[in-house]
């Protein structure tokens, strides 16, 4: 049996595994991130109180 | 909290070489299939996330079990994490399995009792995180969370066990033939390496990944217990 050409269907297999995964990551730092800011500025603010 | 801890440092630098590792076997190691040529090597991968999506899934059920009975905040944060990794690991292997399906099937898509099954559970668990994202009070929303993850935990097994009970046309590589599946390898040596080394990657990236999101989940608890004092 011949082999079928599907080379670009398996670049677009990777290119959905990979995007997925650094999107997602991506996501865990940026949440992170803000994640800090608000703790600090909410910490800040709690000292501040009498 | 907030400073990385050593040992998760070092499961950081060692996930990503053994990924990059898994990346090169899949690419450079393991032969080309004979019939469908390069796309089977999204096989590697797709199963990968799929066994990461379950794995999560579990995780999430018998953490609802333990928060049922303990009625303590962390195992409601390990639900959490677990589902939001596993929804987005389950959301690969069911895109990366329709483009396979593509040249494979001849559609991108099919109701077929495994791709039915796989999309009840993403929905099903999608539902999760809007509905809990719905209650305000911490501990009605971990009670809800905890419940639903167990009941939802149901439609997992039924994916898994779809292939292997009903008639489809998903194959079945690991545990046996299907006379009605269209796109069935017989793996070689290599490809069987490959596998299993994919699979343990994965399982360390799902660890890697989960530590992350529960200390994610953590400063996002402390946030809201502030945000909570700052009301009162």
């Amino acid at each position: 049996m011949e082999t079928l050409e599907t080379t670009n269907y398996m670049i677009a297999g990777y290119t959905v595994i990979f995007g997925v995964m650094l999107v997602y990551l991506i996501s865990l730092f940026v949440r992170w991130r803000n994640l800090k800011q608000d703790a600090a500025l909410l910490q800040e603010l709690e000292d501040k109180e009498p | 909290m907030e400073t990385k801890p050593r040992l998760l440092q070092i499961l950081d630098v060692v996930t990503a070489v053994l990924f990059a590792v898994a990346v090169g076997m899949v690419f450079f190691y393991a032969p080309m299939e004979r019939t469908m040529g390069q796309v089977q090597r999204v096989f590697y991968f797709h199963v990968a996330t799929a066994w990461v999506g379950m794995l999560g899934f579990l995780v999430a059920a018998v953490v609802g079990v333990l928060y049922l009975v303990r009625k303590e905040r962390r195992w409601d944060i390990v639900g959490l994490a677990a589902i939001e990794i596993s929804l987005v690991f389950f959301f690969i292997t069911i895109v990366s399995g329709s483009i396979w399906a593509r040249p494979s099937w001849g559609t991108w898509w099919t109701w077929d009792p495994r791709l039915t099954t796989a999309t009840i559970v993403e929905l099903v668990y999608a539902a999760y995180l809007m509905l809990r994202s719905g209650i305000e009070d911490p501990d009605r929303r971990a009670r809800f969370g905890a419940v639903y993850a167990i009941l939802g935990f149901i439609s997992v097994p039924l994916t898994f066990a779809s292939i292997r009970l009903l008639r489809t046309i998903h194959p079945v590589v690991i545990g046996g033939g299907n006379a009605s599946a269209e796109g069935e390898f017989s793996m070689t040596p290599k490809m069987l390496q490959t596998f299993l080394f994919s699979l343990l990657v994965f399982s360390l990236l799902f660890v890697d990944l989960l530590w992350h999101r529960i200390r994610l989940g953590q400063l996002a608890d402390k946030v809201e217990q502030l945000r909570l004092k700052m009301v009162q």
